[in-house]
């Protein structure tokens, strides 16, 4: 029952042939149930052993990172089938890596072919839009100056800026050239004005858009380019542009100058982009079939290359041993287990053929163990909970199992509503009945799988809600009539029609049927003008008893662990007096909040009895604890609720205190009487005393956790379970000098006084914490009830035909808020109280948390993680 | 309440800065980086600092030149994003940490071209921080004056090459003169502005630049001798923001040989130690490490103070230095030449 205390563990060495330790490990990370040591932590990660190996895997992983880029990028689905391979052989490492290899090199040349060609298609592209864009340019011109066909531009560049109507035959300097080329766009303002300013505006730019993004060979990205043309007379000037063309890494083209020429250039790349465009589908199709077969295999390759991985990286936390025949582990393994590993060590060595047994050897040490608690898909939800605040001390008692029933009990008394726990309800049930579907969809969102997570908490929280709402008698905020009020108005119709009668009062005598509603409130009080009154006392009162009983059963937990790890003096001087503490002055509060409901009434025929003579539990207590008589009442009241109450109570504080003394000093004393007494034994073998004082600084708090860490060693061993608890310490201790004793005395009792205090304050303050349950309660339910008048009642109360439109827009925002505000909002809150009631008023009476986590070697954890980092990237 | 007002703009990046310097490697990382039997090693230890995967998908082997580039790939990625967080006026400041980038480029371009080298072989070796847009343009120029005129006049560069505008060809020499002066005319204006911006930066970036004014002149004195500089063109190159300054630069001015120059900085309790036993023979360390070694610890010095924009700059140099420290691991390695590879320049 590893859910009540942490599992039994143990550390044990294993002893594996070298051939044989990479098939073992394999085998114990399919089981994933020990955890290795690094038994060289000295040494650097690329001096162990296995490091090549590991070098090997990370180079298939980048291989197969590429690869699942690659496939990314082509959109092509990879299939996941949920396959578990098993870990390759190691010979089959080199298959695999051979395969990736020539994957990934066919892939490169794929990509670098298609590189190739595209570059080829984007440069026929844009000399196509060239040549149609000068195309223009050119037109103008020729429009300009009419007949003429001479070539290229003719034109002095101011005519040429201003576009001015040339004369005929004007045509200046023939030896005006021109470049034409493609740019990037976003570059071209800066190009066009580090042209002006070098060539001292001497040349002429002309620039136009091409419309339509061009594909980047090498980064795939889609780019807009503008084509420009630059106008400019003489060969220096040539020289200098071409620079800056180089400079901004815009590519030219060559450009014919006669329009013919043109023409018969631009049908010449028409064809050879048309051939491009065949040749480019073809490799594409080349690659899309590489790609499509890699894909089918691509989770299971990755699979395989990481648990190698983690073979050889498990592999080099283990010891070579001196003659290089086997590999020493360490790791701890639960008790429980130790004959599946053994097993699963079997396997591996038949695997390999070999034939000398692993050997298993359980080792005794006083490390403290991990902790391990065996989980279902149930249970794990509430153990996060506790672990979210520390993991358990190993083989302490563990609040979980008790968790799951209190949890969502404590958090459905806050959050009693029948309709908004029917919503929790239903998403809770969906969440699990749909379970396995919503695990295969491996989500990344980070809400979802916190809700998903804890969706037993939430269908359990939604359960007990419901009920909770059933009682409180709260459906969104109204109540239900299902047996009819027990409670009737006797008074005449005439009377109650009486315009002034706004309100009846109903007394409990004479309008009562004098027996309860069958279940929960009666639906009248959701009429009534004090019902708050009334539900806050009868609130108040449960949220006291349910807490109290909780931190009862807190301290009665701590007893559990006292007995376990051998602690006598823990239960006599700390478990009795807080238990007597607790139940002297808070039971008997809860005693008395149950006498007063059982004996007060209405109907009582003892006149002490009488309704106006019950008394206020809170002042009563308050006078207890005071030494105070009760209030003065009038006949027939009593100043008592019952005979004897008075020397009752005077004794239950006075025993109370005592306990606060017993607490703080007994404990001390006695440890330290026990510590002069071994240090007598001690003086006695070592004559002197002052040798290792460092030995016995520790020894006085240690001489507790050495029993404690001590004892569950022998009881692993079976029989030994009586040795006495001296011995451990006895063993540990060592001689000291005089002033050492009283400075580790006093803070052994610091220690114990901190603890004291806190116990005896915390009580109070807890017990008060607890009413929480109410305030959130009482705040939930007026809560619902505001949304429920401010908002749909102004739907409801509309009379007119399209008070039903009014409505339905109405309900809409109801609904909204009930949602969003109610169920997840306020949900949330509860939640966290109800954590916090957990954590600090219950846990703070037997939970240490000061252990850690169990983490075996399994591949499942391990392939999970990887895939969670997946996602991050 | 200063801390309060830093904190409203430039809280966030100062938080990241200093969460970026504690990735610095450290001294137990260095021990084990010089351990590194071969590349493989480097990188798989690398892996396991604060560099993570950054070489996971390079392709074994890999080549010193490649972790060069991802190092400093790194650096550059975290500095450009804190640049484009940053708001007025630490995104001056960091503007102006990137201008000493760009006048390397603009250096190594034209002496690129000068030597005849094609644009594509010198881009690549251009630092990413310093890169601008007509910076590719620069081998147009053929004169400075046409440089200003033509490229750099649009650049925030071109108020410190208000200096070096002359109608002399580019040669090697006026290259060296051009980098001198615009790196002069670059600390003073950097140094003015963080006197302006006032406070701890003030105090903590004087210091630092300080150093680095008077780092450039007792080198470039060390450099010009037997080189056809005059004493005139050396005296102008010395930035006067330092120390040195005004005393020392002027006998710094007048100085024949190495040791007049020690002479110098006897006087200067700071540069005293640096020049102290910094022997020319190859045993010791060079003067160019203590250099670095003081500059290392005034960098880290900066971080011990809050609230100011020291820690960009730090981070900056600091990183750099620790880039500097894994390539001449990792050449040593590569080269199999082990002898110096304790040479690095210990970040502490």
């Amino acid at each position: 029952m590893s859910l009540f205390q942490s599992e039994e563990m143990t550390l044990c060495q294993l002893f594996l042939q070298s051939e044989a330790a990479y098939h073992c490990v394999s085998e114990l990370g399919e089981l994933g149930l020990a955890q290795f040591r690094d038994l060289n932590p000295d040494v650097n990660a690329f001096q162990r052993k296995f490091v090549n190996e590991v070098r090997r895997c990370d180079e298939m992983e980048r291989k197969l990172r590429y690869l699942e880029k690659e496939i990314k990028k082509d959109g092509i689905p990879m299939l996941d089938l949920g396959e578990n391979p098993d870990a390759p052989l190691p010979r089959e490492m080199i298959d695999l890596e051979a395969t990736f290899e020539k994957l990934e090199n066919e892939l490169r040349e794929v990509n670098q072919n298609a590189e190739a060609l595209k570059k080829n298609y984007l440069d026929l592209t844009e000399l196509r839009h060239i040549l149609r864009k000068t195309q223009v340019f050119f037109d103008e011109r020729e429009g300009d100056d009419g007949q003429s066909q001479a070539p290229a531009e003719i034109r002095t560049i101011q005519e040429a800026t201003f576009s001015a109507p040339i004369a005929p035959g004007m045509n200046a300097p023939p030896q005006l050239g021109f470049v034409a080329g493609v740019i990037l766009r976003e570059r071209l303002p800066a190009f066009e004005r580090l042209l002006w300013r070098t060539c001292r505006g001497l040349v002429y730019l002309r620039q136009a858009e091409i419309e339509t993004p061009l594909e980047d060979p090498s980064s795939g990205d889609q780019v807009y380019k503008s084509v420009f043309v630059i106008f400019f007379q003489g060969d220096q000037l040539k020289t200098r542009v071409k620079k800056i063309c180089e400079g901004f890494r815009a590519t030219l083209y060559p450009c014919p100058e006669t329009p013919a020429e043109r023409r018969e250039m631009s049908i010449g790349v028409m064809t050879r982009i048309e051939d491009l465009n065949t040749v480019l589908s073809q490799t594409q199709d080349h690659r899309h079939r590489v790609l499509v077969s890699a894909a089918k295999q691509i989770k299971n390759w990755f699979i395989k290359a990481r648990k190698i991985k983690a073979i050889y990286h498990t592999l080099n936390l283990f010891n070579l041993d001196v003659t290089e025949k086997c590999l020493i582990s360490e790791c701890w393994i639960p008790v429980a287990d130790i004959e599946n590993i053994q097993m699963a060590m079997r396997r591996g060595t038949e695997r390999t053929g070999s034939t000398v047994p692993p050997i298993l050897n359980r080792m005794q040490t006083t490390q403290d163990p991990p902790t391990y608690h065996r989980l279902n898909k149930f249970t794990r939800g509430f153990q996060n909970l506790v672990d979210a605040y520390g993991i358990a001390s190993y083989r302490e008692v563990n609040p979980a199992p008790y968790t799951i029933i209190t949890f969502p009990f404590l958090f459905a008394i806050m959050f009693g509503d029948a309709g908004h726990a029917l919503l929790m309800l239903l998403f809770g049930a969906w969440m699990v009945i749909k379970e396995s579907s919503l695990l295969k969809m491996k989500s990344k969102n980070e809400i979802w799988n916190i809700f998903f997570g804890g969706r037993y908490i939430i269908l359990l929280m939604g359960i007990f809600s419901f009920y909770t709402g059933l009682i409180y008698n709260d459906v969104f905020s109204k109540s239900i009539n299902i047996f009819g009020s027990y409670w009737y108005v006797n008074r005449t119709q005439a009377y109650l029609q009486e315009p002034d009668v706004k309100e009846v009062m109903l007394d409990p005598k004479t309008s009562f049927y004098d027996y309860p509603y069958p279940v929960g409130l009666d639906p009248v009080w959701q009429v009534a003008t004090n019902k708050i009154a009334y539900l806050n006392g009868y609130k108040m009162k449960i949220s006291i008893i349910h807490g109290v009983v909780h931190m009862i059963f807190g301290v009665v937990l701590s007893l559990w662990n006292h007995v376990y790890f051998r602690r006598p003096i823990n239960i006599f001087c700390e478990f009795i007096p807080q238990l007597i503490f607790m139940l002297f002055l808070f039971l008997y509060l809860c005693i008395l909040v149950f006498h007063k409901w059982i004996y007060y009434g209405a109907r009582m025929v003892e006149g002490r009895y009488n309704e106006h003579c019950a008394p206020s539990i809170l002042i009563t207590f308050i006078n207890m604890v005071l030494f105070k008589g009760a209030d003065k009442t009038e006949p027939p009241c009593n100043n008592y609720m019952f005979t004897g109450q008075e020397i009752l109570q005077k004794f239950l504080v006075l025993a109370a205190l005592l306990c606060v003394p017993w607490m703080l000093f007994i404990k001390p004393f006695i440890l330290r009487s026990q510590h002069n007494k071994k240090m007598l034994l001690e003086g006695k073998v070592h004559q002197t005393g002052g040798d290792d004082l460092e030995s016995g600084e520790t020894n006085g708090i240690a001489t507790e956790d050495t029993n404690a860490s001590t004892a569950p060693v022998p009881a692993t061993n079976g029989g030994q379970t009586a040795a006495p608890s001296s011995a451990g310490g006895g063993a540990h201790g060592g001689g000291h000098g005089h002033g050492e004793e009283e400075f580790e005395f006093s803070e052994i009792f610091i220690h114990q006084a901190i603890h004291t205090i806190e116990y005896v304050l915390g009580s109070v303050s807890h017990t008060a914490s607890y009413l929480r349950l109410w305030a959130l309660s009482l705040a939930h339910a007026q809560l619902s009830e505001v949304l429920w008048s401010m908002v749909l009642r102004i739907g409801l109360a509309q009379k007119a035909w399209w008070g039903g439109i009014l409505l339905w827009a109405i309900f809409g925002a109801w609904a909204v808020l009930t949602v969003s505000i109610l169920v997840l909002m306020e949900g949330l809150s509860a939640f966290l109280h109800t954590l916090r009631l957990h954590w600090v008023e219950f846990q703070s009476k037997f939970y240490t948390g000061q252990g850690y986590q169990f983490t075996p070697f399994s591949f499942k954890d391990m392939l999970a993680a990887a895939d969670g980092l997946d996602a991050a990237d | 309440m200063k801390g309060c007002m830093f904190n409203i703009d430039n809280g966030y990046l100062e938080g990241l800065c200093r969460g970026f310097k504690t990735g610095i490697l450290t001294q137990n990382d260095y021990l084990n980086l010089v351990q590194c039997e071969t590349l493989e090693d480097l990188k798989l230890h690398l892996a396991g600092t604060d560099y993570g995967n950054f070489l996971a998908n390079e392709p074994s082997p890999i080549a010193v030149s490649t972790l060069d580039e991802k190092l400093r790939e790194k650096v550059v990625h975290e500095f450009q994003h804190m640049r484009n967080c940053a708001v007025e006026p630490l995104s001056t400041f960091l503007d102006y940490i990137t201008y000493s980038y760009m006048i390397d480029n603009i250096v190594l371009l034209i002496t690129g071209s000068l030597h005849q080298r094609p644009l594509q072989e010198l881009l690549p070796k251009c630092h990413p921080l310093g890169s601008f847009e007509q910076m590719e343009a620069i081998h147009i120029a053929t004169t400075p004056a046409e440089l200003y005129n033509a490229v750099l006049v649009d650049t925030p560069l071109a108020p410190f090459f208000q200096d070096c505008i002359s109608e002399a060809d580019l040669d090697e020499m006026n290259t060296e003169l051009i980098r001198n002066t615009l790196y002069k005319a670059y600390l003073e204006s950097f140094y003015d502005f963080c006197k302006e911006l006032g406070g701890e930066t003030a105090d903590v970036m004087c210091e630092i630049l300080a150093f680095e004014a008077d780092r450039r002149a007792l080198i470039i004195t060390i450099n010009s001798f037997d080189t056809e500089l005059s004493k005139e063109d050396r005296a102008r190159l010395f930035p006067r923001c330092g120390k040195l300054h005004p005393d020392g630069l002027a006998a710094l001015a007048r100085a024949d040989d190495y040791e007049q120059v020690r002479s110098v900085a006897e006087y200067y309790a700071e540069y005293q130690v640096l020049f102290a036993n910094a022997g020319q023979n190859t045993e010791e360390k060079t003067l160019e490490d203590r250099f670095f070694e003081y500059e290392v610890k005034l960098n880290v010095h900066a971080f011990l103070r809050q609230f100011h924009f020291g820690v960009f700059y730090s981070y900056l140099k600091l990183k750099e230095q620790e880039c500097r420290n894994v390539v001449w691991i990792a050449e040593c390695v590569a080269q199999r030449h082990r002898a110096k590879i304790d040479n690095y320049i210990p970040i502490l």
